[in-house]
């Protein structure tokens, strides 16, 4: 293995963030530990996965990963990467028309405003808007939306893409094609960290995976093992709730 | 292979680029590319919501002063010789001021949506308004300046300390506005308390009488409110050609100068803080 493939780009050393509950209060809550003990490191150009029930802490990972919010005990490194969540229809306003919305969420997702604007035209062809583009987003269905979302977050590139459950958007064709460019970028060189509960597109598209349940790692390792132990697991736990149930 | 690893050199969480900015950067090229577009988009946004559009940037400091003029030259009949260039004089400053502050508080906490999905930094929020009324600001200043000229008044040498004034004013805003938007989402009733402290610094500031009817005794005591003595200023200019008072003008400049460092440093320590307060709220 290369020395490039083995450096790394984020370090987490068992990494523990709570929530605490606001404002003044009489009798204070005590902290909400979403992440308890987490602990991997992404390497670079690899897709690593993110496995784990609902609840398991993955999104909020996800927005620690893109620098959104900080951990509060353990070590988490960003070695000097951009990380961005791949998140459609960011900042979007009604009244504005549609280059003037992705212009807006270009910005917003990291490009400057000259790289969108030199983008434009990707963008215009790859959503199918056409003309639609100077109409006011108020104008548009839900499916145009969608397309357009797509088409401007395709064209950020940071150094680690994170991607929380979304592949494919908007109607039947569009999914397909949206999930095809997506496919595409995750088997590329690019580094990227894919979040889903759904083992089956994580063995399909990562090298490596993270299983995560109730804020604690439970296993780091190359895909096939780890989706296996997080299978044999949740076969597990099935039967002893039915065991329970029957009781 | 180990030591490769080891030898690697760990920058600082601040040192970590992310989205727009990242942490430790003060003046990040993107970071002005979303302030002057998010400015235009707002703008845009806001113009497109209405009938008549951008008009409403002039018709509605009209409105308000019209209404004032009615109140306080007819009811009160405080009316008389230059009484009307006064007032509007005074309330035109008044409304870039009150508009200001009462829009700072929420900003971050409007937000809340943006800031869980991408990184942005929240200096953004309140940039962005500030510029948005500084801009409604600039077109009733020019009615406003017009409005003077056509009355009779004539530019004299000391219009040229105009910009002086203003540009204090608008250090005094963003000072106290980004105070505001640093700790409202902390203590979300402040921003109930700020309207009704506005409501109370509009009538101790001169707006609708003159300083000159303050007797001498509480002068001081008067002039401890910076828009008190921005708005005398203002007075005095445009309708008497005199110059400001250079000793208070700096002062509040200084002193605004001050508090605008430390709740930028403020914003900025808090960073990757508001994401999470805004979204318990």
């Amino acid at each position: 293995m290369n020395a490039d493939r083995m450096q790394p780009l984020l370090s987490l050393d068992q990494v523990g963030l709570a929530f605490r509950s606001g404002g003044l209060s009489l009798r204070p809550q005590p902290p909400f530990w979403v992440l308890k003990d987490v602990s991997f490191t992404l390497h670079h150009g690899e897709t690593l996965g993110v496995i784990g029930r609902n609840a398991a802490g993955k999104s909020t990972l996800m927005r620690l990963l893109a620098g959104i919010i900080k951990h509060d005990r353990g070590n988490f490194v960003n070695h000097g990467y951009t990380a961005a969540l791949l998140s459609l229809q960011t900042g979007f306003v009604p009244y504005l028309t549609g280059r003037q919305n992705a212009i807006l969420s270009g910005i917003l997702l990291g490009l400057r405003r000259r790289e969108v604007e030199a983008q434009m035209q990707a963008i215009i062809e790859f959503s199918e808007l056409g003309d639609f583009i100077d109409a006011p987003l108020s104008t548009y269905s839900s499916g145009m939306r969608a397309r357009l979302g797509f088409a401007v977050a395709y064209q950020v590139e940071p150094d680690i893409l994170l991607i929380d459950e979304m592949l494919g958007v908007g109607d039947e064709s569009f999914r397909t094609k949206s999930t095809e460019a997506m496919h595409a970028r995750i088997r590329s060189d690019k580094t990227i960290v894919l979040v889903s509960h759904n083992a089956g597109t994580i063995r399909e598209l990562c090298d490596r995976a993270v299983w995560i349940e109730e804020g604690v790692t439970r296993a780091v390792g190359p895909v096939d093992e780890v989706t296996a132990t997080y299978r044999d697991e949740l076969a597990r736990r099935r039967k002893q709730t039915r065991s329970v149930r029957s009781r | 292979m180990r030591d490769f690893l080891r030898s690697e050199i760990v920058l600082p969480m601040q040192m970590s680029h992310r989205g727009i900015g990242g942490g430790g950067r003060w003046i990040d090229p993107r970071m002005i590319d979303l302030v002057l577009y998010k400015t235009y988009a707002d703008l845009r946004a806001e113009a497109a919501k209405t009938y008549v559009n951008y008009l409403w940037w002039v018709l509605d400091p009209i409105l308000s002063m019209l209404v004032f003029y009615v109140v306080f030259g007819f009811i009160f009949h405080r009316g008389g010789e230059g009484y009307v260039p006064f007032l509007l004089t005074g309330l035109v400053a008044w409304t870039w001021y009150n508009q200001t502050l009462s829009h700072a508080g929420s900003t971050i906490l409007n937000g809340k949506g943006l800031i869980n999905q991408v990184y942005v930094p929240k200096l953004v929020f309140p940039l962005v308004t500030f510029l948005t009324d500084l801009t409604k600001f600039a077109v009733v200043l020019c009615v406003l300046l017009l409005f003077l000229l056509i009355s009779g008044y004539s530019p004299s040498a000391s219009w040229l300390a105009l910009p002086l004034v203003l540009l204090t004013q608008l250090l005094l805003c963003m000072a106290l506005g980004l105070v505001l938007a640093a700790i409202v989402p902390y203590l979300p009733d402040l921003k109930l308390l700020v309207g009704h402290l506005l409501h109370l610094q509009f009538f101790l500031s001169g707006v609708f009488y003159s300083a000159n009817d303050i007797p001498e005794p509480y002068r001081f005591w008067f002039f401890l409110n910076p828009m008190a003595s921005l708005i005398h200023d203002y007075h005095v200019i445009l309708l008497k050609g005199g110059w400001p008072h250079w000793g208070r003008l700096t002062v509040i400049a200084l002193l605004s100068l001050l508090v605008l460092t430390l709740a930028t440093i403020l914003i900025q320590r808090l960073d990757q803080v508001y994401p999470r307060l805004v979204r318990q709220a």
